[in-house]
């Protein structure tokens, strides 16, 4: 049912397409959108309103109210008046029970209108309380609009670019085109952004304009930021200059029966007719001011125009719109009742300003054109066309008449009594109304509904719109995917340069942070016995690695730790615990020093990042002569431990290693298996061990290496879990797991690191007052009677209460003993003192060992 | 149900001030009228004006994102806000305004060794202190919230939660109002649009305020102003350790049915439930810069979007309605700052940071308590301003960081 080619329509009639709606099939044209199309086919009634379930046709056809959304291809809320229609596109109703023309739903709307009046929820269903989440399931399942899939999956794959130009015009009004092209004559790199709903675009590029539509711009954040949706492409423009040109909206009148299907706006009448050759009805009324063009569209249409009323001559007294089955059947005005199936109506043009505000325009009422304005643009936003503020809109019009109900708002189904009635609650502040009543609050944020909202308010509470002003216009100005926003669909995984090794022997990996990380090849207690009696490696690659140099470097360092430097000689070691402001532990890891003027400053894994970030923002603070390089992805690193372990590494290089040519905590540099290493003899697993960090892309031949040439020592890779259990009997703590953000180095039992003689170090004042203060709590070893191990995070208990928490516990197959660490009261925290800790929901006694319980001299250590 | 077919205002129009009240409560938020009404209500002291600047619950009571928990992690955390879920059960019913407090369940995700550690850890707390909590496995997490990506292919795979039955959520505004409409009928009087400028005192007690409408005489001033918090301690004189941070949120359009529990990881700094309306609403860490200006930012929603899809990848054409922010008044140890300062009747509820509102009941009756009595309930006594010098911190850190 199409009307005779129109002049300039979107149709391309050569090129028909075929959809599904509710599994029928639907005939379209390329260039029709699924609303027109289904509107060719005679479909009137297009969605169900949220609340009372009333049939709701097309009003707007511009994709800014709720009448229209509908499931395409699995997608809730599309709007069917601005979607393109598709071939095989597989178009839903959404929001009903049983289907668009008879949804069982509507029963709400027709008998319980008395028991849902504004807020009901609120007052009802209190008691009896046990019935609350009963009466929750059914408003849960009543609420909501579209469906996605529980079990769908990303299906779409979007991208984002970053673009930028000198002007960005946002909106192909007609004065969003004067603007590109006065930009463009003057010549200004142009882009202009276009909803596809504008025809006026033809011959901008031969300008030098580019046009990009359709699509939308989400809003003006911060910094100028204009996040553009293009469909699977997010462009986020950054420009000199932003021109905003959405134009205005027509704004609905408010008089019973005005959400009837057949009652629509001047734009949608247009559309229907210019861009889709349909015609809108048989018989209409036309209620607006500048009714002529109207006229002219609708006479195009071959639609009988049985009434006119132009508001700008004189506002009716009454309006009532009849309809049957939820489809106008009449119009009264001021007593004249008019058969139609068609009323257009508007009270005029609301500038769609919500762009300009986001960006900092101050939004102001104009009396004499009856709307809201921008004013005060913010610099490098400009205003071009309409919404500016240069139409009009018939004030305070609110046709006198009893009975039906009036909408407001039809995303919330909001009615002029609803309103009303919050106001004699006491919600007579504009943002308190919204809240309890929510109009403005769905799915056309406001577009059609805020204007009279607001004109209402000011009647009820006899004020004027100025006074009531406008609600915050919050971002996005059009609804936008998660699936847009997110991009591409993942967040990278890190490997260290040894995981293809890992992989081969058949490691089981774990999680750490964003790496992947060993956890064993296979059994952790047969890795530990290999360390205890032979030789092992792992792959710490993952510590964070910092060269920290310069005149300052040492001076640096020794004011960031709360230990001593100046007297580390080159070619030694120390271990380092970083603290915060507040003295509490951030990080640890080791110092060696290079040379006079040269660090080499281990992290943790998990705390790489954030140590950097620390220094960085010190120096940049102290101002000192320092420079910090981050090596934690240049170099690999490589534990070899183990009572062989010199063994080994006497193998593979000329250095002498034997124990007093290589000290515990020396620091070397030589090369191992031909590759150029830097050796740190310290000892977190408790045996005799060299640390080698060696270049990245070495790191293969070196590990190969080592395994190959270790052979006959009885070498042997070990995960995470044998090097937890390892580093478990010597007590050494790991930062994070055994610490929290109030743990600090003193109740830790490492007062030793913390020197406060020296002159100053970050958190020094509360590492004094802690000292002062004593500890409230001590982190101890504890031994476990019997095997049961404790789960970390388990509880150290005391007349029934928590009193302390285990931060540790393994099973140490070299000790035939369960053994942790715990957080304990003072008084707890003796050699020998018994601690109940939680296990399964019963207490265990446990014994407090404050000394290492695996070689607690460190003679294996130092061998 | 006899209010559904009567119009009775919930409160009454704003009066004029008068010279003198007993106690001026700064904040018409959920905190502020929560101690009014229980200043009312337990106490009988009903000489009691609460100011707001703007309209009630404008503030971090109207912006937050609802969810009630006591699954803490420290014993004083844990055993405060337990308090306060109880109070919150029983609130609709004492208001005799429903809440719509729905105890839909909280999961908690752990995606590391570390956080199951954490989570382990709350649990022990929480089932000592009698608190429903307990760590689940993927089988259980599965048939809890069966929408859940919980494949392993995936850069943070889920691998254990912390699960709090109790942990529910609630329509925030109605909090506000139901709490002003009880405080109003009590006699308290509310003042919408009244700004405190100054603090008055003498003797090192405070004596008054000072607002845009005038002065007024008083014993007490309770502080409960959240994001304002340090600004209002200020005109006290009384310093805050306290940095204001923005927190941000967005819901989508109204969807049917799809998320029955609330979801949280700290992780991919998310949290998500449905509202009882439909809308996926999803909150984020706090950012990290301080600042008053409560300004939306995009990449909030380019990096939300990407961690909820990381956990709901069928949310992929949702599409985001709105976002806003509010102000959060972080402390140091993350725990709050509630009770006495160094001014004799300038009283703090502060420092709440990202969970103030959960605690609005508790804060109500023991602040309610603390001004009638004069004596701090031992309760809040771990959370004393005083703290900060002697150095005794709370840490709710683990527990409190994207844990709403």
């Amino acid at each position: 049912m199409r009307l005779p080619a129109q002049p300039g329509e979107r149709l391309d009639r050569t090129r028909p397409l075929t959809f599904t709606f509710e599994g029928a099939t639907v005939e379209a044209f390329e260039g029709d959108t699924i609303a027109s199309a289904l509107y060719a086919g005679g479909r009137r009634v297009f969605s169900r309103s949220f609340k009372y379930h009333r049939p709701r046709g097309l009003l707007c056809c511009t994709g800014s109210c709720p009448n229209c959304l509908m499931q395409v291809d699995g997608a809730p809320g599309i709007r069917a008046c601005i979607e393109p229609a598709r071939a095989g596109a597989v178009v839903r109703a959404q929001n009903v029970l049983g289907s668009l023309d008879r949804d069982a739903l509507a029963v709400i709307g027709k008998i319980g209108g008395p028991f849902t009046p504004v807020g009901f929820y609120y007052r009802t269903m209190i008691r009896p309380r046990w019935a609350w989440p009963y009466y929750e399931k059914v408003l849960r399942n009543l609420a909501g609009l579209g469906r996605v899939d529980r079990h769908g999956r990303r299906t779409r794959r979007f991208d984002t670019e970053h673009r930028r130009t000198q002007v960005l015009v946002i909106g192909g009004s007609e004065g969003g085109v004067t603007a590109a092209r006065a930009a463009a004559a003057a010549g200004e790199q142009v882009v202009l952004v276009d909803e596809g709903l504008s025809l006026e675009l033809g011959g901008l590029d031969e300008l030098g304009i580019e046009v990009v539509a359709p699509a939308r711009a989400i809003g003006i954040y911060e910094g100028g930021l204009v996040p553009v949706d293009a469909g699977n492409v997010l462009l986020r423009f950054r420009a000199e200059r932003i021109v905003v040109a959405t134009g205005s909206l027509d704004q609905p009148l408010v008089f019973p029966g005005n959400d009837l299907v057949g009652v629509m706006l001047p734009n949608g009448i247009r559309r229907l007719v210019r861009e889709w050759a349909l015609r809108p009805g048989e018989r209409a009324v036309v209620i607006a001011p500048a009714v002529e063009p109207i006229v002219d569209d609708l006479r195009a249409a071959g639609t009988e125009v049985a009434r006119v009323f132009d508001l700008n001559e004189r506002p009716p007294k009454e309006i009532v719109a009849r309809g049957r089955k939820g489809r106008l059947a009449s119009v009264r005005v001021d007593g004249e009742t008019v058969a139609c199936d068609l009323l257009v109506m508007s009270s005029g043009r609301q500038p769609a300003y919500s762009l300009l505000a986001q960006a900092g325009a101050r939004i102001e009422y104009d009396a004499a054109t009856g709307i809201f304005v921008p004013r005060d643009l913010p610099a490098n936003v400009e205003a071009a066309g309409s919404v500016a503020g240069t139409s009009h809109a018939v004030p305070n019009l609110f046709p006198a008449s009893a009975g039906k109900r009036r909408f407001v708002c039809l995303c919330e189904d909001v009615t002029t009594k609803d309103v009303r009635r919050a106001i004699a609650e006491g919600f007579d502040s504009l943002e308190l109304a919204k809240r309890y009543t929510t109009v403005t609050m769905g799915p056309c944020q406001g577009r059609l509904c805020h204007l009279a909202s607001v004109r209402l308010y000011a009647r009820e509470t006899g004020s004027d719109e100025a006074a009531i002003g406008t609600t915050t216009a919050r971002p996005p100005w059009s609804p936008v995917t998660l699936g847009l926003l997110a991009g591409r669909g993942h967040e990278p995984v890190k490997h260290t340069s040894l995981h293809r090794r890992h992989e081969e022997l058949g490691a089981r990996m774990m999680w750490a942070g964003a790496w992947r990380r060993v956890h064993s090849y296979g059994d952790p207690a047969e890795e530990t016995r290999a360390v205890h009696r032979a030789v092992g490696v792992i792959d710490v690659s993952t510590l964070g690695k910092l060269v920290v140099s310069g005149p300052d470097a040492v001076a640096f360092l020794e004011r960031l730790y709360p230990n001593r430097f100046v007297d580390l000689k080159p070619g030694r070691i120390r271990y380092g615990v970083l603290g915060t402001d507040a003295g509490r532990i951030m990080d640890d890891g080791t110092i060696g020093r290079l040379s006079e003027q040269q660090l080499y400053v281990t992290t943790t894994s998990t705390g790489a990042e954030a140590v950097l970030e620390w220094f960085e923002w010190w120096n940049a603070v102290w101002r000192m002569d320092v420079e910090i390089v981050d090596v934690t992805g240049a170099l690999a690193a490589v534990n070899v431990a183990g009572p062989n372990a010199r063994e080994l590494l006497g193998r593979l290089t000329e250095l002498d290693v034997s124990p007093d040519g290589f000290r515990y905590l020396d620091l070397k540099e030589a090369p191992v298996a031909g590759t150029p290493c830097l050796l740190l003899r310290i000892g977190f697993v408790g045996e005799l061990g060299y640390e080698i960090h060696c270049p990245s892309p070495l790191a293969e031949h070196l590990w190969d290496t080592l395994l190959e040439r270790g052979a006959d020592l009885g070498v042997r890779p070990f995960g995470l879990e044998a090097q937890r259990i390892l580093r478990l009997e010597k007590q050494h703590i790991i930062v994070g797991q055994d610490t929290d953000s109030e743990s600090n180095a003193i109740d830790a039992g490492m007062p030793w690191i913390v020197k406060l003689d020296k002159e100053d170090f970050v958190g020094k004042w509360a590492l004094e007052h802690l000292q002062e203060r004593g500890p409230r709590e001590r982190l101890v070893g504890f031994e476990l009677d019997g095997a049961a191990v404790p789960a970390e995070g388990s509880q150290v208990v005391v007349a029934g209460r928590p009193a302390g928490r285990v931060t540790s516990a393994r099973w140490s197959d070299e000790l035939q003993r369960s053994i942790g660490l715990a957080w304990v009261p003072p008084a707890l925290a003796e050699e020998g003192s018994r601690l109940e800790i939680r296990l399964n929901g019963s207490l265990q006694p446990a014994v407090v060992r404050a000394r290492p319980f695996f070689d607690p001299e460190g003679t294996r250590l130092r061998s | 149900m006899k209010d559904i077919f009567r119009t009775r205002r919930m409160w009454r129009p704003r009066g004029e001030l008068k010279r003198r009240y007993d106690v001026v409560v700064v904040g018409g938020g959920a905190h502020g009228l929560a101690t009014a009404y229980y200043l009312a209500r337990n106490h009988g002291i009903t000489d009691v004006a609460v100011l707001e600047k703007s309209y009630i619950g404008s503030g971090a009571a109207g912006r937050n994102t609802t969810i009630i928990r006591s699954n803490y992690r420290t014993p004083e955390g844990a055993a405060f806000y337990q308090q306060s879920v109880e109070l919150y059960k029983g609130l609709s019913r004492e208001l005799d305004f429903n809440l719509l407090f729905s105890q839909l369940g909280h999961l908690t995700l752990a995606h590391s060794d570390r956080a199951l550690i954490t989570a382990t850890e709350r649990a022990e707390v929480n089932q000592l202190l009698g608190i429903e909590s307990r760590l689940v496995g993927l089988d259980e997490i599965a048939k809890l919230c069966p929408e859940l990506d919980l494949s392993t292919e995936v850069t943070w795979p889920v691998l254990g939660a912390l699960y709090h039955p109790p942990g529910g959520i609630i329509r925030h505004d109605a909090v506000v109002w139901g709490l002003a409409r009880s405080a109003d009928r009590r006699g308290v009087e509310i003042h919408p649009y009244t700004e405190v400028t100054g603090i008055e005192r003498a003797n090192g007690r405070v004596t008054g305020v000072r607002t845009n409408r005038g002065e007024i005489a008083c014993d007490a001033v309770v502080s409960a102003t959240a994001g304002w918090s340090t600004l209002v301690a200020d005109l006290a004189g009384v310093p805050l350790p306290i940095t204001t941070h923005i927190l941000q949120a967005f819901v989508t359009e109204p969807l049917k049915p799809f998320l029955d529990v609330i979801i949280v990881s700290s992780q991919m700094h998310v949290y998500v439930s449905q509202t009882d309306r439909g809308e996926i609403l999803i909150g984020a860490e706090i950012e990290p810069y301080t600042t008053y200006r409560g300004t939306s930012t995009f990449p909030f929603l380019e990096y939300s979007a990407r961690h909820v899809l990381e956990l709901f990848p069928q949310l992929e054409s949702a599409r985001v309605l709105r976002q806003w922010t509010g102000l959060c008044d972080i402390s140091p140890d993350f725990s709050p700052i509630l009770g006495v300062t160094e001014v004799a009747g300038f009283l703090v509820s502060a420092g709440w940071g990202t969970y103030g509102f959960k605690a609005a009941p508790i804060v109500g009756t023991t602040l309610a308590e603390l001004v009638a009595t004069k004596r701090t309930p031992a309760l809040i006594a771990p959370f004393a301003l005083e703290r900060f010098s002697t150095d005794t911190l709370v840490s709710e850190l683990a527990a409190a960081a994207v844990s709403h």
